[in-house]
C-alpha cells in the first residue's frame, strides 16, 4: 500500500522559557492509503494537538509531516487554506455545520469553495447523500435534524471533495450510542467502499474498535500501537481495553 | 467583592459596547448643548428689539420630546446585553449567587457605564453649547463671543433625564433577569431567533392597512359626492376617481386573499399589495398638488387626511419591501444555481437571508427612521430659507395695517377709517415717522364685489399716486402712466408663465370708468409687501388717479415707516391696542377684517421660529440618524459570536483570510446598504415631492441654487456620518470575527 501520511520526530511545545509544556514529544509514524487509523489516549495526552498539527491548524515546534510526499510544515501561511481545501476533510465533535444553510447547502458549500462547476454540484450532493443515507433530510436545516444525521451530513461534507485524508476529532463525542454506531458504520463503509483514508481521534474504546489500527498516546509520546489484523471487532475491542488498562492503570483513564 | 465584580464587568463591557457608550455620549452632548440655551442663566446679548423667551420655551419642549426617542435606543442595547450575558448570569447563579444579586450586579454595571457616558457627554456638551450659541447669535445678526459656563439647571436636567431613563430601563432588566429560569439562561445562545414568518407582525400590519384603505375609499367617495363637478378638467376627475378606485381595489385584494388564502401564499399577497400601494401613493400625493393647481375647495382637514393616508401608504410600502427582500433573495437564489454555487455565495446568502428573516421588523423601523431623518435634514434649509425669504418680502414697513372685505356683503360697510390710533401711539412713544401712507384699493368693476369664489376673486387696483408713494417709501423710482393706460404690480411668488398668460389676456381692461389699455411698461416686480394684493391673487392694477375716485374702494390700508425700530414691548402694545379697536375676526358687525403687522414682531417671531425649527430639525435628524446607525452596527457587532463560529467553519473548510475579509465587507455592505438604499429611494421621492409642492416659494424666496447648496451640505453631513459608522463597524467586526 502507498504511504499517504508520514510524521517524523514531531514535537510541539507550549509556554515560554522556564515553563515549557511538551504537548507532543517526538512522535513518528506513518499511515498508508485506505487505512482507518485511530489515536487514543487520556485527556492531555496530546491527541488533539497532534491532529491540529497534521491538519495545519497548528504548527509544529520541530519535525516534519509529509502528506502524499509533500512537507506540510513547509507550506506558506497563504497557501495553507488551499492546501486544506484540496487535501483534507474534517469531522468535528460539534459537527460545525452552518445553521443558516440547509443540509444539502452545507454539503454543497464544500464544493463551491472548491470551485466545482455549478451544474455538477447538485448531482454530486445527491450521490453523496445517497451513500450516507441522508437523502430525505437534504432540504432541512441543521436544527431540524438529529445529532446523528448532522454528523453524517458533516461526514458527507468532508468526503465530497474526495480528500486524501479524512481527519475526525471525537466524531461520536456528542452522539448517543445508537447514532454513534450508525456513524461509525458509515465511516467504516466509506473507508471500505470509497477507499478513504481516515485518521480518527477518540477517547472511546468502542469507537476505536471500528478502526484497523490504533496508536496509543501517553504524555505526548506513542505508548504502543495495535493492529486489528484478522480479529473480529469484539476481539479487537477487548484488546483495546487491555491496552487502556495497562496504559492508565485501570478503566479510570477511559471516560 | 461585588463592587470589584461590577467594576471589572463594566470595564470589560465598555470594550464590548463601545458603540453604545459613544452613542449615549453623543446624545447627552447634543441634549445638553441644545438645552443649555434654554437655561435661565443663559443670557445672550440679542438686543432690545428681540425677545428671547420665545426661543427658550419652544425649544425646551421640542428637545425633550425628541430625546424620548433615546429611551428606545437605551432599551434596545440593554436587551441585547441581557441576551448576550445570560450564560454568564447562569454560571453565577449555578455557583450559588442569588438571582436577585445577579440582577442587581448587572443593573449596577449598566448604570455605571451610563453614568460615565453622562459625565463625558456633559463635558462635550459645553463645547456643543458654544457652537449653538454661535448659531443663535448669527441668526440674530450679532457678534459671537466665547463664554465657558456650566449651567446648573441644565446639568441637573440632563442628569435627571438620563439617570431616570437608565433607572427605568435598568429596573425593567432586573425584573426580567429575576424571572428567567437558570436552564433557559444556560441555553440562551443555543436558541434559534424567533422566526418572523411565524410572528404576527406582517398580518397585523396588513389588517391595519386594510382598515385605512377602507377609510381612504370612503373619504374618496364622500369627496367625490360633495366636491366633484362635471365641469372640472380631466386631471381633477382622475384624482377623484383614483382616490376611490385604488384604495378600493387594494381593500378588495385583502378581502379576496382572506377568502382564498389557501390557494395563494401570503407572500404573493404582500407583493401584490406593495405594488398597489404605489398606485395609492401616487393618487394620494396628487391631492395637494391638484387642489393647489386648480384651486379646488374641499372639506376642512381633507388635506391633512390625505397626507396621513400618504404616510400610511409609504410606511406600508417600506414594510412590504423589507419583508419581501429576504423572500425574493431566497427565490432568486433557488432559481439561479449559477449564482448560488459560485464561490462562497452560498454562505453569503445564508448569512443575509437568515438575518433578514429575523430582523425585518427592526429593519423596517430603521428604514422609516432614516427617511424621517433625511427629510428633517433636507426640509430644514428649505423651510427656514422660505421663512427668512418671506420675511424680507412681507416686513417691508414698520407698521402695516390692511383690511379684507371677504365677509362684507354691503358696500356701505366697507372700511373708510384713517387709523389715527397709530399716529397718536407713535407720538406718545416719541417714535418719529419717516413715511406714512394711507390708501385705498379699488375694484375695477363694481359688479365683481360679490365674486367670492377662490378662483374668481377679482384683482384690485391702486391709484398711481398711492403706488408711487409706496415706491418712495421703499426707495424705488416712481413710475409714470398716461391717461387711458394701466400697468400691473406682481407678487414675488407669481411665476413668469402666470404673468405672461395674464398679460396676454388683459391687454385691454374695461372698468366702470371706461376702457384702459395696457401700458408699454406692462409690469413691475419690486416687492412692495404682500398685503396690497387681494385674497387669492398675485397681482394688482395701477390706474391713473383720475379714474380711481369714482371706483368702488373695497380695502383701506395704511403703511408706516419709522426712523428707528419699534422696541419689542412697544410693538406688542401697539398691536394689542389696535386689535381692541379693530378686531381681526369679522364679528364686529360689518364683516371687515382688520390686520396689523409690525416688522419688529414679524422679524422676532420669524427669527425665533426659524431658530427653533432649524435647531429642532437638525437635533432630531442627528439623534435619529445616530440611533439608526448605532442599531445597525450593534446588530452586527453583537452577533459577532455567532459569526465567529460561522467564519471559523468556513476557515476550516479551506477558505483563506482574504476571501473571508471580502465576505465580511460584502455582508456589512448589504446590511447597511439595504435599509439605506430603501430609505434613500423613499427619501428622494419624498423630498422631490416636498420641493415640488413648495417650488414656487423656493424660487421666490430662496433660489434653487442656494437651496441645492444647503441640501448638498446636509447630504454631505449624512454621508460622512454614515461612512464613519460603516468603517468603525467594519473594523470592529473584522477584529472580533478573525481574532
Amino acid at each position: 500500500m502507498k504511504e499517504i501520511l508520514r510524521l517524523e520526530h514531531i514535537q510541539k511545545y507550549y509556554g515560554n522559557q522556564g515553563n515549557i509544556t511538551k504537548a507532543i514529544n517526538d512522535i513518528s509514524f506513518s499511515i498508508s492509503e485506505g487505512e482507518f487509523a485511530g489515536i487514543m489516549g487520556a485527556s492531555g495526552s496530546g491527541k488533539t494537538t497532534l491532529l491540529n498539527c497534521i491538519s495545519t491548524i497548528d504548527t509544529v515546534s520541530a519535525g516534519h509531516i509529509y502528506l502524499d510526499g509533500g512537507d506540510v510544515t513547509e507550506i506558506k501561511e497563504k497557501e495553507l487554506a488551499r492546501f486544506r481545501r484540496e487535501n483534507l476533510g474534517f469531522i468535528f465533535q460539534d459537527f460545525n455545520l452552518l445553521d443558516t444553510l440547509t443540509i444539502s447547502e452545507n454539503i454543497a458549500l464544500a464544493l463551491t469553495i472548491h470551485h466545482v462547476p455549478a451544474h455538477e454540484i447538485e448531482g454530486k450532493v445527491a450521490e453523496m447523500a445517497g451513500t450516507l443515507n441522508i437523502t430525505d433530510i437534504l432540504d432541512k436545516y441543521p436544527y431540524q435534524v438529529s445529532g446523528g444525521q448532522k454528523q453524517r451530513c458533516a461526514c458527507a461534507r468532508a468526503m465530497i471533495n474526495k480528500p486524501k485524508l479524512l481527519l475526525a476529532d471525537e466524531p461520536t463525542g456528542a452522539l448517543d450510542s445508537h447514532s454513534s454506531q450508525m456513524l461509525l458504520s458509515t465511516m467504516q463503509s466509506i473507508n471500505k467502499q470509497l477507499g478513504a483514508t481516515i485518521l480518527m481521534v477518540t477517547h472511546d474504546a468502542f469507537s476505536a474498535s471500528y478502526a484497523n489500527r490504533i496508536l496509543f498516546l501517553r504524555d505526548g509520546m506513542i505508548f504502543t500501537e495495535i493492529l486489528k489484523g484478522g480479529d473480529s471487532r469484539k476481539a479487537f475491542f477487548e484488546k483495546i481495553l487491555d491496552v487502556l488498562t495497562m496504559l492508565g492503570g485501570g478503566q479510570s483513564d477511559v471516560r | 467583592m461585588y463592587a470589584k465584580l461590577i467594576f471589572r464587568n463594566a470595564k470589560r463591557s465598555a470594550k464590548d459596547y463601545l458603540v453604545y457608550i459613544v452613542t449615549m455620549t453623543i446624545c447627552v452632548m447634543l441634549f445638553y448643548g441644545f438645552l443649555s440655551i434654554t437655561s435661565k442663566y443663559y443670557n445672550p446679548d440679542v438686543g432690545t428689539e428681540y425677545e428671547f423667551t420665545l426661543v427658550s420655551d419652544g425649544l425646551k419642549m421640542a428637545i425633550c420630546a425628541v430625546t424620548l426617542l433615546l429611551l428606545f435606543l437605551i432599551r434596545y442595547v440593554n436587551n441585547y446585553m441581557l441576551r448576550r450575558k445570560q450564560k454568564e448570569f447562569a454560571i453565577q447563579s449555578v455557583m450559588g449567587m442569588e438571582q436577585k444579586t445577579v440582577a442587581w450586579i448587572f443593573f449596577a454595571e449598566t448604570f455605571l457605564m451610563g453614568a460615565v457616558s453622562i459625565l463625558i457627554g456633559i463635558f462635550l456638551g459645553v463645547f456643543c453649547s458654544q457652537f449653538i450659541t454661535g448659531m443663535l447669535l448669527s441668526a440674530y445678526g450679532k457678534d459671537y463671543k466665547l463664554s465657558w459656563t456650566l449651567f446648573p439647571d441644565t446639568v441637573s436636567l440632563t442628569i435627571c433625564f438620563f439617570a431616570i431613563s437608565l433607572l427605568a430601563v435598568g429596573l425593567f432588566n432586573v425584573r426580567t433577569i429575576r424571572k428567567i429560569k437558570i436552564i433557559d439562561m444556560l441555553y440562551a445562545d443555543k436558541q434559534n431567533e424567533p422566526n418572523i414568518r411565524k410572528s404576527r407582525y406582517m398580518p397585523v400590519i396588513s389588517v391595519l392597512y386594510a382598515i385605512i384603505l377602507l377609510l381612504a375609499a370612503v373619504t374618496g367617495i364622500s369627496q367625490m359626492y360633495y366636491y366633484s363637478d362635471p365641469r372640472f378638467p380631466i386631471p381633477v376627475h382622475i384624482m377623484f376617481w383614483g382616490n376611490i378606485i385604488a384604495p378600493a381595489v387594494s381593500f378588495l385584494l385583502s378581502v379576496v386573499w382572506c377568502v382564498a388564502h389557501k390557494k395563494w401564499s401570503f407572500n404573493r399577497y404582500v407583493l401584490a399589495a406593495a405594488v398597489l400601494s404605489l398606485a395609492n401613493i401616487g393618487f394620494a400625493a396628487s391631492v395637494p398638488v391638484i387642489q393647489k393647481k386648480y384651486m379646488l375647495s374641499s372639506g376642512a382637514g381633507t388635506l391633512n387626511k390625505y397626507l396621513m393616508f400618504l404616510l400610511v401608504y409609504v410606511i406600508f410600502w417600506i414594510c412590504c419591501t423589507i419583508y419581501l427582500a429576504s423572500n425574493l433573495l431566497s427565490e432568486w437564489k433557488e432559481e439561479s444555481p449559477e449564482h448560488k454555487y459560485r464561490g462562497t455565495n452560498l454562505f453569503f446568502f445564508g448569512q443575509i437571508i437568515s438575518k433578514l428573516h429575523t430582523t425585518s421588523k427592526t429593519m423596517t423601523l430603521i428604514c422609516l427612521t432614516f427617511v424621517l431623518a433625511v427629510f428633517l435634514f433636507v426640509a430644514a434649509p428649505a423651510l427656514t430659507g422660505w421663512a427668512s425669504g418671506y420675511l424680507e418680502v412681507r416686513s417691508l414697513y414698520d407698521v402695516q395695517i390692511c383690511t379684507r372685505y371677504n365677509d362684507v356683503y354691503k358696500t356701505e360697510d366697507l372700511p373708510k377709517d384713517n387709523y389715527e390710533l397709530i399716529t397718536s401711539f407713535l407720538d406718545e412713544k416719541n417714535i418719529a415717522v419717516a413715511y406714512d401712507c394711507t390708501f385705498n384699493l379699488y375694484l375695477p368693476n363694481q359688479e365683481d364685489f360679490h365674486k367670492r369664489m377662490k378662483w374668481d376673486f377679482p384683482v384690485v387696483a391702486i391709484s398711481l399716486s398711492d403706488y408711487n408713494a409706496l415706491r418712495k417709501m421703499l426707495g424705488y423710482e416712481p413710475i409714470s402712466l398716461n391717461e387711458g393706460e394701466f400697468t400691473t404690480q406682481w407678487q414675488t411668488i407669481a411665476t413668469e408663465e402666470e404673468r405672461s398668460e395674464f398679460l396676454l389676456n388683459h391687454t385691454v381692461l374695461s372698468t366702470d370708468m371706461g376702457t384702459l389699455s395696457l401700458a408699454e411698461n406692462a409690469y413691475h416686480l419690486e416687492a412692495i409687501g404682500e398685503t396690497v394684493y387681494n385674497s387669492y391673487t398675485d397681482v394688482i392694477y395701477i390706474f391713473p388717479d383720475s379714474i380711481c375716485g369714482d371706483l368702488l374702494a373695497v380695502m383701506r390700508d395704511r403703511y408706516v415707516r419709522t426712523e428707528t425700530a419699534i422696541p419689542y414691548n412697544e410693538a406688542i402694545h401697539l398691536e394689542n391696542a389696535f386689535v381692541q379697536k379693530y378686531p381681526e375676526t369679522p364679528d364686529n358687525g360689518n364683516g371687515v377684517q382688520y390686520y396689523i403687522r409690525t416688522s419688529t414682531q414679524q422679524i422676532n417671531s420669524t427669527i425665533a421660529g426659524n431658530f427653533i425649527l432649524q435647531a429642532t430639525f437638525v437635533y432630531s435628524a442627528v439623534v435619529l440618524m445616530v440611533i439608526c446607525l448605532t442599531i445597525l452596527s450593534l446588530q452586527q457587532l453583537l452577533d459577532a459570536a455567532h459569526y465567529k463560529y460561522r467564519f471559523g467553519v468556513l476557515r476550516k473548510l479551506g477558505v483563506d483570510r482574504h476571501e473571508t475579509e471580502h465576505l465580511i465587507l460584502k455582508q456589512l455592505a448589504v446590511w447597511f446598504g439595504l435599509p439605506i438604499a430603501a430609505a434613500a429611494f423613499v427619501s428622494i421621492i419624498v423630498a422631490a415631492y416636498f420641493f415640488e409642492t413648495i417650488s414656487e416659494e423656493i424660487s421666490a424666496y430662496i433660489g434653487v441654487g442656494a437651496l441645492l447648496t444647503q441640501v448638498g451640505i446636509m447630504i454631505c453631513i449624512l454621508v460622512i456620518l454614515l461612512t464613519c459608522y460603516f468603517i468603525s463597524t467594519w473594523i470592529l467586526f473584522q477584529k472580533s470575527v478573525t481574532e
